[in-house]
């Protein structure tokens, strides 16, 4: 019998995204979004991590809807972050208020980092300009 | 002879009558949020292990394509509806996630032949079905199947799928508002003895949604910059 195969090697992005991140929290929901392919599989469940920066695109789609987020670094460099999400239709039978974010708003994200994919992580928490935050 | 043709009526309306009765109520809509599934042990052969290790969930879950790889991978996906339309002549299984739509003729299991489904489109790992009541239960049987994969998920991801297979789906109540589902797989040529696997739906209040995969857009899984 085949042994159960072992998750894919761990990134440890956890103090590079600290870096990036500015922290806002006023409430505290949480559950876990769903991806047509496998969450833990594809994102590291035992971490958690925030990064912040400029909305570029907001996709509200099925299997998974995804933001794009443009997000400087501590050397200046600014590099794209693609956020990962459950499937809109899922969102919205859970109330999620996609209406209420805005390409070119500043957004802090909170969430599971990708495996073996630089810059990707599936959104937990969404901390938008004003200090709401929304977990879908 | 009247009373010859009045008790052939009555035997047959009654056969009839406990036909329908055996027919589990299952229609309605069910979602996968909250059940339980497990996986029996799997006993893979060699080449069913070597597909097994060289799976890359990276490109080779076929869902980055919008396509279902199993009809156990179709059953796990959590969060989406199911609604199931039970027919005099045929059972219909509509499932949200990637808009899959079953119509599964229902069928004399000792029939040689029976007419089967049409395939899903695009979706070759589906394969085409028959189906029957047994008792308690609506038993689909699946073969003609493409490679696929039977999950694509968690520790079960890669678990391969080959044109051998052949699955056999037991859906029964085990309350009125829970759905088991029992799938059996048979691969000879990727597992020494079947795969069996268990999933439970409770039912739903919410509604069918429409899915619309695309392909450019689900297989966008890393930064562009």
């Amino acid at each position: 019998m085949a042994a159960i195969r072992k998750m894919p090697r761990l990134l440890n992005r956890a103090n590079n995204a600290a870096a990036l991140s500015l922290l806002v929290v006023l409430l505290a929901v949480a559950a876990p979004a769903r991806a047509h392919h496998s969450v833990p599989v594809n994102f590291d469940q035992s971490k958690e991590i925030t990064i912040t920066g400029k909305l570029t695109e907001a996709k509200w789609i099925n299997p998974h809807s995804r933001f794009r987020l443009d997000v400087t670094q501590d050397d200046g460099k600014t590099v794209e972050w693609l956020v990962e999400m459950g499937a809109v239709n899922t969102m919205r039978r859970a109330g999620f208020e996609i209406d209420k974010f805005v390409v070119g708003d500043t957004l802090t994200i909170i969430g599971w980092p990708g495996r073996d994919r630089e810059r990707t992580m599936l959104l937990r928490t969404a901390v938008l300009k004003d200090g709401t935050k929304l977990t879908p | 002879m009247m009373r010859g043709v009045l008790v052939i009526l009555y035997v047959v309306s009654a056969a009839t009558f406990a036909h329908a009765q055996q027919r589990p109520d299952i229609s309605g809509n069910w979602i996968l949020n909250g059940g339980k599934t497990t996986f029996g042990e799997w006993h893979l052969t060699d080449a069913g292990d070597r597909r097994f290790k060289a799976y890359d969930f990276k490109k080779d879950d076929p869902s980055l394509k919008c396509i279902g790889s199993s009809w156990t991978r179709v059953w796990l996906n959590p969060n989406v509806l199911v609604k199931i339309t039970q027919n005099p002549m045929d059972v219909r299984l509509q499932y949200e996630w990637m808009d899959i739509d079953r119509r599964i003729p229902l069928v004399d299991p000792t029939a040689l032949r029976a007419k089967r489904s049409l395939p899903i489109p695009m979706m070759p790992a589906l394969g085409t079905s028959v189906a029957w009541y047994d008792g308690d239960a609506l038993v689909i049987e699946t073969r003609d199947v493409g490679p696929g994969y039977v999950s694509t998920m968690q520790e079960w991801a890669g678990l391969p799928q080959s044109r051998m297979m052949r699955t056999i789906e037991r859906l029964s109540l085990a309350n009125p508002n829970l759905l088991n589902i029992n799938i059996t797989h048979v691969d000879p040529a990727n597992y020494r003895d079947p795969l069996i696997v268990n999933i439970t739906y409770p039912r739903s209040k919410f509604e069918l949604m429409h899915y619309g995969c695309d392909p450019k857009d689900a297989q966008i899984t890393e930064p562009s910059k």
